[in-house]
């Protein structure tokens, strides 16, 4: 395996992208089942109430800040001459997911469990 | 220079072993060899086989850092080991990891399988293909045109780049980066004749577009080339093939002129085209 931060930001963008999809489908699970009546959606929509999702839901936060600014990372790398400072977009690119991820993860998580 | 390594008065190599006769899987063997500054890593390797082990197996050949033999991954780099000098590459124990270049089959010991990277170079055609109707004399080129060039031009084909790509771990239909910056090279001189066909091999998922940009090649290269810009360049020039092409077509009518012609590379089909 060859190790470098092009490979983190690889294998993160791979796995936050796996992990948006099967969001995707969880979400069409649940806003789906409102064509099944209101007891039916109330029931699906009360499953993913719980706090376990809503620690999911701030690492869902996570994986999309980083997937969209490691694409905005990629974007200004296709776009501009920019590959001598591949390692700082990179730095950059997670340090503002980190700071996001907090920003929005600390109200998800007051929110959740005050009420 | 108060290095801990320089006490020590022996280096350990560790060498990844493997022979497809006698062997299952490959090992780590390790030797000893006298630390001596001055000494690079090929001359640890050429002491232990003179010395120690003679049926370690090893390609190198220039020891100049020119005819690309030596790859191999150093303590998880990609490196040439005829210039990288062994003090260089110790570690706080004063020892050293060898291993042949990953992602490709071993043949025996340090020894791999190029067989890809040569088929994928050969696939881009990397030898130019003048026009029918050359100049008398001499193609003129500006010297913007050469320069443009110079990212690529001093490549030599020693595969570090192109065995620390992930892509190519995962894919072996990937041209790879050696043969789409050597692709590179062709399609942005001005003599070469046939950029559009060019481009349409390079343009697809087995090419530039399949890159994950991940700039392993960057780091890999021993003579600092940027293959990560050529393929980004290259993304460029496919989308807009036929207008690159007919410049192209441009560009030639004036190398054929007379010496007298004035040569505009940046208007003409020359690195003025390029993004």
């Amino acid at each position: 395996m060859y190790r470098s931060t092009g490979f983190v930001s690889f294998v993160l963008r791979r796995l936050t992208g796996i992990a948006l999809v099967l969001y995707l489908i969880a979400h069409i699970w649940v806003i789906g089942s409102v064509n099944g009546g209101p007891e039916l959606f109330n029931s699906r929509l009360a499953a993913v109430q719980t706090p376990i999702f809503k620690l999911a839901e701030v690492a869902l936060l996570a994986a999309v800040v980083y997937h969209a600014f490691d694409g905005i990372r990629l974007l200004i790398v296709h776009y501009f001459d920019v590959t001598e400072y591949r390692k700082s977009l990179f730095y950059a690119a997670f340090v503002v997911s980190v700071i996001l991820t907090i920003a929005g993860g600390l109200p998800i998580l007051l929110f959740a469990f005050q009420g | 220079m108060a290095s801990p390594v320089k006490s020590k008065s022996m280096a350990t190599i560790r060498v990844q072993r493997f022979n497809p006769d006698s062997d299952a899987k490959p090992y780590m063997q390790e030797f000893q060899v006298p630390n001596l500054q001055g000494t690079t890593l090929l001359d640890a390797l050429h002491r232990i086989k003179h010395e120690q082990d003679g049926s370690l197996t090893f390609r190198r050949s220039c020891r100049h850092a020119i005819c690309g033999s030596c790859a191999m991954n150093v303590n998880g780099r990609n490196i040439l080991v005829c210039k990288a000098p062994l003090q260089g590459q110790l570690d706080r124990k004063g020892a050293v990891t060898i291993k042949p270049l990953p992602y490709l089959p071993i043949i025996k010991d340090l020894v791999v399988d190029r067989s890809t990277f040569w088929n994928e170079y050969l696939r881009v055609k990397p030898w130019l293909v003048p026009p029918a109707t050359s100049p008398e004399k001499e193609f003129r080129m500006s010297p913007q045109e050469v320069a443009a060039l110079h990212n690529a031009e001093t490549c030599i084909m020693c595969g570090a780049c192109y065995s620390a790509c992930q892509v190519v771990a995962l894919n072996k239909e990937y041209i790879g980066p050696h043969a789409l910056l050597k692709s590179f090279l062709r399609v942005l001189d001005p003599r070469d004749s046939i950029p559009g066909e060019r481009l349409a091999e390079v343009g697809t998922d087995e090419g530039v577009f399949r890159c994950h940009t991940i700039f392993n090649c960057i780091d890999a290269c021993p003579k600092n080339l940027n293959p990560t810009q050529a393929i980004e360049t290259l993304r460029r020039l496919a989308q807009k093939r036929t207008a690159f092409e007919a410049a192209r077509v441009e560009r030639q009518r004036t190398i054929a002129g007379s010496l007298d012609a004035e040569v505009t590379p940046a208007a003409e089909g020359g690195v003025g085209d390029v993004p």
